[in-house]
């Protein structure tokens, strides 16, 4: 299948999602007029691909995300319940929780993700600034 | 006219405010404001916590204006296309050591009532319980009004360091207006 890329803009993040090297990732800032519009590409695209994906199959998703407002909150708890729910039927995914080190909402938001899901391998990487 | 403006701008000062806007607000100008906050508060050697937390409040205040403001202006250039820009205040102060945030727009006397409720909730919760009421919210479907989630207020009074501050003061019968505070 296609990958998927949607470049950065000030409101929303970069995503690059390789069917082919099983790496999925979002970068940047969340938090676009119209969450629902700008993530429908992005879930029907993961749909997709988890459809197809071979039992067993590793994939490792990176999340990076600065900042995310509210509603961007709600679609990565969707896309976690979505990856959670592949992870329980067999694939092996690990998602990485990339958070700046003194951003300590971004660490309790990875914190309470990890404690929701069982299947989902979920790692809560600091970040040192650059 | 002119003098009044200094007025205003002494009021400003007075009450600790550095940054106010007052108008029509568009999904580009958050993000400008985000950054020349951003930038500012650098220079004052704001943890980078408090700084995305002042940007998070921002963030959520515009947009609730973008979205949900009665007070607009409409533009039908065709019959489908209409252009819409929702008009509100934001602004940001420095007092007792920590940032605040205020904003404010019209609203509608109809939904005052079930704002006021919902917001008096989450002024009486603490921080645990608000982190749990985040959580179980972010599982429901929004309520069909809404245009996001429907977590903005709780993502707030979440982040705010003390417990959030409300008025709607009657402007008619058909509208009043709505001000918030959250400090961070």
């Amino acid at each position: 299948m296609e990958n998927l890329i949607i470049e950065e803009t000030k409101f929303s993040p970069s995503i690059v999602f390789d069917g082919e090297k099983h790496s999925l990732s979002i970068t940047g800032k969340s938090y676009p007029e119209n969450t629902s519009v700008f993530y429908a590409p992005v879930f029907s695209w993961l749909e997709d691909y988890i459809e197809k994906l071979d039992d067993n199959q590793e994939v490792g998703v990176n999340i990076e995300l600065i900042y995310f407002n509210s509603s961007s909150s709600k679609v990565l708890l969707d896309f976690f319940d979505i990856l959670d729910e592949a992870a329980e039927d067999g694939k092996s995914i690990a998602v990485n929780w990339i958070y700046e080190e003194d951003d300590e909402d971004s660490l309790e938001f990875g914190e309470e993700f990890k404690e929701d899901y069982e299947s989902l391998t979920f790692n809560l990487v600091e970040k040192k600034p650059e | 006219m002119l003098t009044d403006l200094y007025k205003f701008k002494q009021d400003l000062n007075r009450q600790g405010i550095f940054f106010c806007f007052s108008g029509p607000i568009s999904q580009n100008l958050v993000s400008e404001i985000g950054s020349i906050l951003e930038q500012k508060m650098g220079l004052e050697k704001a943890s980078r916590s408090t700084v995305l937390r002042v940007f998070s409040m921002v963030v959520e205040k515009a947009q609730n204006i973008i979205h949900y403001s009665a007070e607009k202006y409409i533009d039908k250039k065709t019959d489908r296309d209409e252009i819409e820009l929702r008009l509100g205040i934001i602004a940001v102060g420095y007092e007792n050591n920590h940032y605040f945030v205020l904003c404010g727009n019209k609203i509608h006397n109809k939904k005052a009532g079930k704002l006021k409720k919902k917001l008096a909730l989450l002024q009486s919760m603490n921080k645990e319980e608000l982190k749990k009421y985040y959580r179980e919210q972010r599982k429901k479907e929004p309520d069909k009004e809404s245009k996001g989630a429907g977590l903005g207020f709780i993502d707030m009074a979440k982040k705010a360091n003390k417990p959030i501050e409300f008025d709607f003061k009657k402007i008619d019968d058909e509208m009043s207006f709505f001000s918030m505070k959250t400090v961070i």
